[in-house]
């Protein structure tokens, strides 16, 4: 498959920091690529060189097979739009916002409304036109700087963090727009990201940068099962290595050590790795009876107050990341130290 | 289709285009035109440097009204102090002065900054009081009345309050206080009686009001300020009128324009016999009555010029005359240039 | 909590107008001062008009004039990095407080018929006044501009590049964000040349039908005594200030 972008050999160094060091890369044709890595990785860098925002301090950057100097930026930046991750509005109405890119391309009024509408379906915000951008909430806010892109129909569309911070209802809208832009049109689409999930249900070639290095390229599934490299940063709570056994019923019973046993709707035998989704853990303070297959008993050992929820670090031999309301967390009254039950389902245990 | 683009994006500067171009256009608009209203007036501008005393009873500007329909020319007058006027004068800001201090306008003469002075008009300085007179001054002479005052002052039953800023009613004060054979410079350290307020006419009287002090006054502030809509001195009364030591003599001398030949001489010539012709002066000798019931000038030409008053034009020549050889004259002859029959 | 907080502002703005009210009926030269402005206004009084207009004009062009270099260096300043750009701004934050007596006496030196500009015949004509005013707010203008890009977030300037801007449309983006910034530069310089007196009276002196403006007259009549007819004055000073800068604040909402 052809190269979009091919980066050779690049650093770039921000005085004493360097912030990307050798880094060979090419980026196909037409797909989802993505990058990942915890933050201060590199991602950001790496996308504002890929925008033609910046220039690598060493190596070249080839564009379709140009060579990017001084003098192509500009001409080149209209063939390259990037979404940051803190959005950036300009403080007129969302219409304006996503016109703004559109006059540099000589498109008539018509053509400019036209398009306006068009974005402003995918991403769901019908009717927006008027509205002032600033005023939105931070979802609707994040899904007019996507339709603001998505507008400009480049060649290669940038995603910093595309869906962090959102919630369930914005994420989904956002992660089917992208979809819908790739399915649609002929872009390439790089996508800058921290939460491992992402990857597996939107694409295929992953980038793993660890302190402005490349770490590896390849298949997501590749990097997914790397569980070392990726444990420490990735958003992937509750991730165990056990040796499982099946049992009769069909389920298997994965010993994770420490008196831990999880037992997982799957059928795999040996060194197996999963997670649980904190999510997917009910907490309570008596021992529930019910179709769950897990009940765990312990201690709660850390609580993070995230405004509307609550997450705790339950120790139950093995460290167990619950998320619950912070209604719920003041009704039962918990605190350091209360002794808790962990409930889940065998089938919330999947494997890594 | 890029450079489309950017042309559009170019003609399309919105606000801010509109706002520079507005405020350019404002700009050049305003320079422009009054360079060109300059160019094209037929007007002359005659600038008239003049001290705040004599601007701010408003004869100068009937006088100015009348004068304007006349002849085509805008008079400018600035009211600054006496010294001040004449440093405009000296530098050529202003092209004639109209003041009240001969002693300085000899010395104007003498630097060869002036010339062609001539006095048109007079009055008295009066000392004013508050209404029950304890230090009983009222009719007396100015220095018996000074006398008084100091007495009483030194008896706590009166206070005195000076303007202190070198204006020429101060200048006139200090030559009262010499006339009375005080020492001024002893007599303002005095405590408790003497205060000085270094500010212009109108706030002395208001601070003389409200301790019921003496004070010194020319007599235009006075009515202003006690005849007009309201009295706003209500517990002073003029007390000392008459005395030669309390004369006022205005006149008017155009910038010597051998020295500086940028000065409008024409239009100060001009000015000057308008103020000491038959229509200038009946102006200046009816001006307040309307308002006052008492004029606040006296002119000054025809008594000088046909002796009408010989005690009064006596006083005058005594005091704002000049020595030219043996005789005395309100313009030695090597001051006068040009314009003989203002003297004829 | 929420309800209280929202009627503290009406409620400090209606307790001052009550409290100004009483002032102005107890003390004698405010009640006289603000019946004489009422009729001096609606009789239409000619002199007073004139001086209003003048003020206004005199002004107005000196707005304009400083505007036109004062916006696009603030502009620069802010957007651009270079050597000296804080030796810069301190100086400019410095001169907003120039004494305008001591300015009006150093251009009256410059313009004086003996002075090295002399020639330009700026002394005792409303230009000279708008151009010595124009001078005096030069700096406000500029350091408000500069703080006005310099509040827009930095990523703006990203922004408009990665949708397609050349370096020099990115900065009008940057300046189109700091429009309020800006307008607020404007206004506030304006605020202080219609309302200063050192310069209306030293370039100026105060000439009636030429020169004379709002502060000198009112300086005028205060100094001669008729506390009144300052008053007045003062109140139509006021009212002008106030509406124009209701006025801007109405233009620039609908603006965005």
């Amino acid at each position: 498959m052809s190269a979009i972008v091919e980066l050779n050999n690049i650093s770039k160094i921000y005085g004493e920091i360097t912030a990307i060091k050798n880094l060979t890369l090419k980026i196909p044709h037409n797909q989802i690529f993505t990058l990942i890595g915890p933050n201060g990785s590199g991602k950001t860098t790496l996308l504002k060189i890929l925008a033609f925002l910046e220039k690598p301090t060493k190596g070249t950057v080839t564009f379709n097979g140009e060579l990017v100097k001084e003098g192509n930026l500009d001409r080149l930046r209209l063939h390259s739009t990037m979404v940051f991750q803190k959005t950036a509005l300009f403080d007129t109405t969302v219409a304006k916002n996503i016109a703004y890119g559109l006059k540099f391309r000589g498109l008539s009024k018509n053509e400019i409304d036209e398009k306006l509408r068009s974005v402003l379906k995918t991403v769901r915000l019908e009717g927006y036109e008027k509205r002032r951008a600033k005023k939105l909430s931070g979802g609707e806010q994040q899904r007019v700087s996507l339709a603001r892109a998505i507008a400009l129909g480049t060649e290669l569309l940038l995603l910093d963090e595309p869906t962090a911070n959102l919630d369930q209802k914005n994420m989904s809208i956002t992660e089917a727009a992208i979809s819908q832009i790739v399915q649609e049109r002929n872009t390439t689409i790089v996508l800058a990201t921290h939460n491992m999930l992402q990857t597996k249900t939107l694409s295929e070639n992953v980038a793993l940068l660890i302190n402005g290095e490349l770490i590896h390229v390849g298949k997501a599934i590749e990097i997914l099962e790397d569980t070392k490299k990726l444990a420490g940063f990735a958003r992937i709570e509750n991730i165990f290595s056990g040796i499982s056994r099946i049992t009769i019923d069909g389920t298997a019973i994965i010993d994770v050590g420490d008196d831990v046993h999880i037992e997982a709707a799957l059928k795999k035998e040996g060194n197996v790795s999963v997670f649980i989704k904190p999510e997917d853990i009910i907490l309570s303070k008596n021992k529930l009876t019910s179709s769950a297959r897990n009940v765990l008993k312990g201690k709660i050992v850390e609580v993070y107050d995230l405004g509307s929820v609550v997450r705790l670090k339950v120790d139950v031999g093995k460290t167990f990341t619950v998320q619950i309301t912070k209604r719920s967390f003041n009704e039962m009254g918990l605190n350091l130290s209360t002794e808790v039950f962990l409930t889940f389902k065998a089938s919330s245990v999947r494997i890594i | 289709m890029t450079k489309i683009g950017r042309l559009k994006m170019g003609a399309n500067l919105g606000v801010w285009g509109i706002v520079l171009i507005v405020t350019a256009i404002v700009s050049v608009a305003s320079v422009a035109g009054t360079f060109v209203y300059l160019q094209m007036s037929t007007r002359q501008k005659l600038v008239v440097a003049t001290t705040t005393s004599l601007y701010d009873t408003g004869l100068l500007d009937e006088i100015e009204t009348r004068f304007e329909e006349e002849y085509p020319i805008d008079i400018y007058f600035i009211s600054v102090g006496t010294g001040i006027a004449i440093q405009f004068a000296q530098r050529g800001d202003a092209d004639m002065l109209l003041v009240h201090a001969p002693s300085e306008e000899l010395k104007f003469l003498q630097d060869n900054y002036g010339i062609n002075r001539k006095i048109f008009a007079y009055n008295f300085f009066e000392i004013v009081g508050p209404t029950d007179d304890p230090a009983h001054i009222e009719d007396l002479s100015p220095t018996d009345a000074l006398s008084q005052i100091v007495a009483a002052g030194r008896n706590s039953t009166a206070v005195w309050v000076s303007r202190g800023d070198g204006s020429g009613t101060h200048v006139k004060e200090k030559e009262l206080w010499a006339a009375a054979d005080f020492n001024w410079t002893l007599i303002r350290d005095e405590m408790g009686w003497f205060k000085e307020t270094g500010s212009g006419m109108g706030k002395t009287l208001i601070t003389a009001n409200g301790l019921g002090a003496y004070t010194l006054t020319d007599i235009g502030t006075f009515l202003a300020y006690s005849a007009g809509s309201t009295n706003q001195v209500p517990n002073l009364k003029t007390l000392v009128t008459e005395g030669a030591e309390l004369l006022n003599v205005y006149s008017a001398i155009a910038v010597n324009i051998t020295k500086n030949p940028k000065a409008n001489f024409e239009a100060a010539t001009t000015f000057t016999k308008f103020m000491i012709s038959e229509e200038g002066q009946e102006i200046i000798g009816n001006y307040g009555v309307a308002t006052y019931g008492q004029a606040l000038f006296f002119p000054a030409v025809n008594l000088l010029k046909n002796n009408t008053d010989p005690t009064m034009a006596q006083m005058i020549k005594n005091y704002a005359y000049f020595d030219d050889d043996d005789t005395r004259t309100e313009c030695p002859l090597q001051y006068r240039y040009g314009h003989p029959e203002l003297y004829g | 909590m929420n309800l209280r907080s929202k009627f503290i502002p009406t409620i400090f703005f209606i307790s001052f107008l009550i409290v100004m009210t009483i002032i102005i009926v107890l003390v004698r030269e405010f009640r006289e001062g603000v019946a004489g402005a009422f009729l001096l206004i609606i009789s239409g009084n000619p002199e007073v008009i004139e001086i209003t207009l003048r003020s206004i004009y005199i002004s107005g062009t000196a707005t304009a004039l400083a505007i036109v270099w004062s916006v696009p260096i603030g502009l620069i300043i802010g957007l651009k990095d270079f050597f000296g750009k804080r030796f810069f701004k301190g100086i400019f934050n410095a001169l907003i407080g120039i004494p305008t007596v001591a300015l009006g006496l150093v251009l009256y030196l410059m313009w004086s018929s003996t002075g090295p500009f002399g020639f330009l015949n700026l002394f005792l004509s409303p230009l000279g006044v708008a151009v010595g005013q124009a001078i005096l707010i030069t700096p406000i203008m500029v350091s408000f501009t500069t703080s006005a890009v310099e509040a827009v977030e930095p990523d703006i300037k990203d922004l408009a590049k990665t949708l397609g801007a050349s370096e020099v449309e990115a900065a009008f983006a940057i300046l189109k964000e700091s429009t309020s910034g800006v307008s607020l530069a404007i206004v506030g310089s304006f605020n202080r040349a219609i309302a200063e007196l050192g310069i209306a009276l030293m370039i100026g002196q105060n000439i009636r039908g030429q020169t004379r403006v709002l502060t000198t007259a009112i300086a005028m009549e205060t100094a001669g005594g008729d506390i009144t007819r300052s008053i007045a004055l003062a109140i139509i000073l006021l009212a002008i200030v106030l509406s124009i800068n209701l006025i801007i604040n109405l233009f620039q909402r609908r603006l965005k």
